[in-house]
């Protein structure tokens, strides 16, 4: 539940959403849910001659199951905040 | 769970009708669209047809031929989107990517004999849906989101299962020699169970995890042994 929280706190933001097919797409952040499905508005194709499948897409439903890794903006990681959620998360509080 | 697209003829009644569904397991009909051309992958468009948004699954039956039809799971639907951008693509639809079977792709190409002619339909990794009023896409789309929602990742409660130490409170005095025991294990000159040609060490190590009086007798924690216990 840490990630889900954490990630409805960057809705709004610029993100880049890289899944295990190698697909990236980067996109505004419209919502996550709790199973870490992710929404994302004005996406494009991160390497777009390499994968020329969603060109027409503009917004877009992401399976939480099918997310390697979410790229966020730098300044919308507050670390220390994370270090002590991550903890709290850890000890069950 | 059947992964990826299949073909699908499963009518109600004598072929025509709606497909059946899995009720007893609680599976709904979300939605009904007439009017819809399915394309998979690079294929030609086909039409026309109906699509059923099921709490489970989506089905595209040809309304021509009744033999026609496609399946897939919302555990396979990778990535929806609603694809409007002309310029790209010529007609507005629903676009869908398929999570297909893995491991066959490369081996199958040459050997399948029926290639030609018969698409193996599972092995479609992309899916459009168009339908014959674009105003529609809107609400496809919504529902498209709401059923994927209801089909989450049936293993993921194992999750919890994990046993890490995640803060310097858990690592007592009496764990920290097994730790640095671990490291100096995890060595690639000295594989578990090999160092020193003695295929016993696995076992010892792991009696030393469990058992903390035969641990105090390791001969390299002999010196911490003596400090921490006096």
């Amino acid at each position: 539940m840490l990630f889900f929280s954490y990630f409805k706190d960057l809705v709004g933001r610029e993100v880049t959403v890289e899944l295990k097919n190698d697909l990236a797409i980067r996109g505004t952040l419209h919502s996550v849910d709790q199973y870490l499905n992710i929404k994302l508005e004005n996406t494009r194709v991160v390497d777009q001659d390499k994968y020329p499948h969603m060109l027409s897409v503009r917004n877009c439903f992401i399976r939480g199951s099918v997310v390697r890794y979410v790229q966020l903006p730098a300044d919308g990681v507050d670390t220390d905040l994370l270090h002590d959620a991550t903890r709290r998360e850890a000890r069950g509080g | 769970m059947v992964v990826g697209l299949r073909n699908f003829s499963d009518r109600i009644g004598d072929g025509s009708g709606e497909p059946v569904l899995d009720t007893e397991n609680g599976e709904e009909m979300m939605r009904v669209q007439t009017g819809v051309t399915i394309v998979l992958g690079n294929g030609t468009p086909q039409s026309p047809g109906t699509l059923y948004i099921s709490t489970k699954r989506v089905i595209w039956l040809s309304d021509v031929d009744k033999e026609i039809g496609y399946v897939v799971g919302f555990l396979s639907i990778s990535l929806h989107a609603i694809s409007r951008d002309l310029d790209s693509y010529p007609s507005p639809c629903i676009y869908a990517q398929i999570e297909a079977e893995v491991g066959e792709d490369d081996d199958s190409e040459g050997s399948g004999s029926e290639a030609n002619d018969t698409i193996d339909v599972s092995k479609i990794t992309e899916m459009r849906l168009i339908p014959s009023d674009p105003s529609q896409l809107d609400s496809l789309f919504d529902v498209f989101c709401e059923c994927a929602e209801l089909n989450p990742e049936p293993n993921e409660v194992h999750e919890e299962e994990h046993n890490w130490i995640f803060s310097a409170d858990q690592l007592d005095e009496s764990m920290m020699p097994e730790v640095r025991d671990f490291e100096w294990q995890e060595d690639p000159g000295n594989p578990i169970g090999y160092s020193n040609g003695n295929h016993d060490v696995v076992d010892s190590i792991l009696e030393l995890q469990i058992d903390d009086q035969r641990f105090d007798d390791a001969e390299e924690m002999e010196r911490e042994a003596q400090s921490g216990h006096q």
